[in-house]
């Protein structure tokens, strides 16, 4: 992989991380359309994507520094205390609860997950299987919609009447957290599924992007940390790849702030049907050796 | 429910300590591999948060 290449992942990745179309399934696909030379199968490959993970979880820790620090806080006061007292302390030990069923997911799965890696094929039929995730979601929402808000006038009304981040249900955070597990296959989007899997428990749409990016931040540390020494075992350009995780951090941080800003009354069709039409395209694309 | 959850996290780090060594060979991506560390962590993790159920689930003096 050449330094330009690398800076071009890192902001693919950055750009598409947060956004519900899979930043795996991009970072895939997009080599194999450009016809570049370098193999997803490379050894280094998962680290290099685990290193643009880092970037963007740092991104994400930026975004929320002070709600982490309420919350890690509030996580150690309520294990201590053996009681849930505030909703940052049911927020804290939600986030436990969901983070748990994806850890476990990850170690067991990982290599059979791996091996998805190698085939765009793959990350194109996972695309638009996301996509009808998405789509599938806001059918739910809305027959939710109708059922809970019928009389409300205005989106704003609508979203009012649905829940935040800390009063979801345990079961309904071990759910999306284990919704997070899907996102290990190319294709499948980790903030989609748990942005998804958020409304459809009844969070607002902006909670569920909190929740969402909230719920990612440890996975994607806690798998980053895992696979970063692979990157110093062989000749990588750590230079170029560590710019490579600076480009995504700065460009997810900047997707964060848009997606936060935008589902105060916007919804995921949008991304549902983009991915419908991404992962179509490049089936053709790579059916027809274009 | 409590004395349960204990049970679970002795079991979990029990476990974390036979992947460590290496001794655990189940389900991990490298066999011929000496240590399981991401094993190790995982089961660490899973008793601490058994034991945060524990207390949560034992009765408290009011």
């Amino acid at each position: 992989m050449s330094w330009w290449q690398a800076l071009f992942m890192g902001l693919l990745q950055g750009a598409t991380e947060l956004f519900p179309v899979s930043s795996l399934g991009h970072a895939v696909l997009v080599p194999s359309l450009l016809h570049w030379a370098f193999k997803q199968s490379d050894p280094s490959f998962v680290p290099f994507l685990t290193l643009l993970h880092l970037g963007t979880a740092t991104a994400l820790l930026v975004l929320y520094w002070r709600q982490w620090i309420q919350i890690i806080r509030a996580f150690f006061t309520a294990a201590v205390r053996g009681r849930i007292a505030t909703d940052d302390e049911r927020l804290a030990m939600l986030l436990m609860v969901g983070t748990l069923p994806a850890a476990i997911l990850g170690v067991y799965f990982e290599n059979r997950i791996k091996g998805f890696f190698a085939s765009p094929y793959e990350a194109a039929g996972f695309l638009i299987a996301n996509g009808l995730l998405m789509l599938g979601f806001e059918v739910l929402r809305r027959r939710a919609e109708r059922r809970e808000a019928a009389s409300a006038q205005t989106r704003a009304e609508v979203e009012e009447r649905f829940t935040d981040a800390a009063h979801i249900s345990f079961l309904a955070a071990v759910i999306v957290g284990a919704c997070q597990a899907l996102a290990f296959l190319p294709g499948i989007s980790r903030s989609g599924v748990t942005i998804g899997g958020g409304l459809v428990a009844g969070l607002r749409h902006e909670e569920a992007a909190r929740f969402s990016f909230l719920l990612a931040t440890p996975t994607i540390l806690g798998a980053g940390i895992l696979e970063v020494p692979q990157l110093f075992s062989g000749s990588v350009p750590l230079a170029t790849y560590v710019g490579a995780a600076v480009l995504a951090g700065l460009a997810a941080y900047a997707s964060a702030r848009f997606l936060l800003r935008y589902f105060r009354s916007g919804r995921l069709d949008p991304y549902g049907w983009y991915c419908v039409a991404a992962g179509l395209i490049s089936f053709a694309l790579l059916h027809f050796g274009l | 429910m409590s004395i349960g959850l204990v049970v679970v996290a002795v079991v979990c780090f029990v476990l974390a300590v036979l992947y460590g060594l290496g001794v655990l060979q189940i389900a991990v991506s490298d066999p011929h591999s000496p240590h399981h560390y991401t094993h190790m962590i995982l089961f660490i993790v899973l008793g601490v948060a058994a034991l945060i159920g524990a207390n949560f689930t034992r009765q408290k003096a009011v």
